[in-house]
């Protein structure tokens, strides 16, 4: 070990992925096995299940005792939800993992201090903190997502268990919103961590901040994108398929009531058809990519805050550039 | 502005939310190049001092300057060591030491650093998580120098240590100190610790700066008398004073000659510490020469 190191700019990066070694192969175990079991859900689970579901179909009608593969159509529903809740954790666990180690837990015991006293910035120190999580996070998230993404789609059409594009799991396990979640989890994390200074209160409470933003995000879905309205006569059921918006009965003078308006001991005379309003297939991605953005503007706010109260516990946090002093004044 | 200067205070505060004050109007200088003792009661502000100065939080009143500017502008050039001396149990002492040479580019000096660990006799190759308090103390030290600083700020540093390493880390300090000049402040609650081996004094009590200045000049400033209960301690400031049996025995400032029936002396330092914690409402004296 030799005094200078090449360069004047700090190592911190080297140092944070030092630090935080076991965190990031269990990550990336993470990944591998997750995107084991989405390959295996993809190619021989979806073959055998969509096998099994084509035995069963064959035999329909016939009174004879049918033989299927049901192991086979079971073991793809099992996996394929084990994978979907897997894909549907990841947030949450990134969330956890920062409010714990990467934050709260160094300000518990005092680390953050040595940091923030060698020759970086605490803003750096945070900034750093926060990026390259990110880029390993976005890394790991982004490939497991695409890959339940192919896993689902192999079963469309093949499988009848599948489940189906608008199912609140699955919804977001396919697109990037899961993604843009992680990284809200990860900058909810670390603030929770600056906040409380303690490893298991921001662990929790991490996890439960992230757990709002994905609430939020699935309240707001449904409103995200203009919605498509079906009608169809007041007998008939005039279902679209997808999420649905709103529905009930159109009156003759136009207005949409809800269906409770119409019930079996109050039959109504003004209405003149059903309407269902809904965002069918087709709206898949315009409702992902705005659930995403949405999310990633809360991920902003969350990390605009995490410096703010940096800077409000340490002061000034750049280290280049001091305001003048007063100067000279006897005590 | 003077590069002469280590610290310098003015009108300095700091409160926590709703939980109160933890220092207060506080003004004082601090010359570089000194050996400077922070002494009080638990709870006096000691530490909140340390950590204002090492820019890890913000005043809430007035100003504090560190070699000349700001705390976060002078961060590269000082070095802090926390009450409870955190370091990484997960690295090994080689590995924390070389975390100390890639986080200060420029500075750092590695033979210091491992000069420092060699002296305590400790394997660079153990982990944190292994040490004792003594070694660890050691270790957390040996990252503060290595950082080469101008300004070491040390909180409580030898409290949770056997005489024997105090002993030997107080040589180190103060071989580090006498050899590039810097400059040490180091809080006790224990006189007696840093008496030897410090030339400058902070007395925080109650958040309030009571005595700042030169060890040897605050001493000179003060005189232990003995006198009849009868006798008129004006026009001199009063410190501390006690009625035993029909004798005074009392720590002023004197303000001209003492009468030649006083019996006088010098006080200790421990004294007149003690004389100023146990009377709040005693005048501070902050050297002027200091300011």
């Amino acid at each position: 070990m030799t005094t200078a190191s090449t360069g004047n700019r700090p190592r911190t990066v080297r140092w944070l992925l030092r630090l935080h070694r076991p965190a990031l192969y269990g990550w990336a175990a993470l990944v591998v096995v997750l995107a084991g079991v989405l390959l295996a859900v993809r190619g021989p689970l979806t073959d055998a299940a969509a096998e099994g579901w084509r035995q069963y179909n064959a035999c329909q009608g016939e009174d004879t005792a049918c033989s299927y593969d049901q192991d086979a159509i079971l073991r793809y529903k099992d996996w394929s939800g084990y994978a979907t809740f897997a894909v549907t954790a990841l947030p949450f666990l990134v969330a956890g993992w920062a409010g714990g180690a990467l934050t709260g837990r160094e300000l518990e015991t005092g680390t953050a201090w040595l940091g923030w006293t060698q020759s970086t910035s605490p803003a750096r120190w945070l900034a750093v903190r926060l990026a390259v999580p990110a880029a390993v996070v976005t890394a790991g998230a982004a490939v497991t997502v695409w890959l339940h993404h192919l896993a689902w789609s192999a079963g469309q059409g093949r499988v009848d268990t599948a489940k189906e594009w608008y199912d609140r799991f699955v919804f977001h396990a396919n697109g990037p919103s899961t993604v843009a979640l992680a990284l809200a989890g990860l900058a909810a994390g670390a603030l929770c961590g600056l906040l409380l200074r303690r490893t298991l209160p921001a662990l929790l409470l991490g996890v439960v901040v992230t757990a709002v933003v994905r609430l939020a995000a699935e309240f707001a879905l449904p409103h995200l994108w203009p919605a498509v309205t079906r009608l169809a006569g007041t007998d008939q059921v005039a279902n679209g398929s997808g999420i649905t918006v709103d529905e009930g009965y159109v009156t003759r003078s136009g207005a949409h009531v809800p269906l409770s308006h119409c019930a079996w001991d109050r039959p109504c005379a003004d209405v003149v058809a059903r309407f269902h309003t809904y965002q069918p297939r087709s709206h898949y991605w315009p409702l992902q990519l705005t659930t995403s953005a949405l999310i990633l503007a809360v991920a902003a706010l969350l990390v605009a805050a995490c410096f703010l109260v940096l800077r409000r516990r340490t002061g000034a946090t750049h280290t280049a550039q001091a305001p003048a002093v007063p100067t000279g004044a006897a005590v | 502005m003077s590069s002469d200067t280590a610290l310098r205070a003015e009108a300095l505060g700091k409160r926590f939310g709703r939980r109160g004050r933890a220092l207060r109007d506080c003004s004082f200088r601090l010359p570089a190049g000194r050996v400077c003792a922070v002494v009080g009661p638990n709870g006096a502000g000691k530490s909140t001092l340390l950590t204002l100065a090492a820019g890890l939080a913000a005043p809430t009143e007035g100003t504090l300057s560190v070699l000349g500017t700001t705390p976060a502008a002078a961060r590269p050039r000082v070095g802090y060591l926390a009450q409870d001396k955190p370091l990484y149990p997960q690295l090994t002492i080689a590995e924390t030491l070389r975390m100390g040479a890639d986080l200060n580019p420029g500075r750092w000096d590695a033979a210091a650093a491992e000069e420092v660990v060699a002296a305590g006799d400790l394997d660079p190759g153990s982990r944190v998580r292994t040490l004792s308090g003594g070694q660890h103390t050691r270790v957390a030290l040996a990252l503060a120098l290595g950082k080469r600083p101008e300004l070491l700020l040390l909180d409580e540093p030898m409290a949770d240590l056997d005489p024997l390493a105090r002993h030997q880390l107080m040589g180190t300090l103060m071989a580090e100190a006498a050899q590039h000049g810097t400059t040490i402040v180091m809080s006790s609650h224990v006189v007696a610790e840093l008496e030897d081996s410090c030339d400058h004094l902070l007395l925080v009590g109650d958040g309030r700066i009571r005595l700042s200045g030169d060890i040897d000049e605050l001493l000179a400033a003060h005189l232990r008398v003995t006198a009849p209960e009868s006798a008129a301690l004006a026009p001199h400031t009063v410190v501390d004073s006690r009625v035993t049996g029909r004798q005074l025995s009392a720590l002023i400032r004197p303000a001209g000659p003492v009468p030649d029936a006083w019996r006088t002396s010098a006080p200790s330092l421990e004294e007149l510490v003690l004389a100023h914690l146990r009377n709040p409402g005693a005048p501070s004296l902050v050297e002027e020469s200091a300011a």
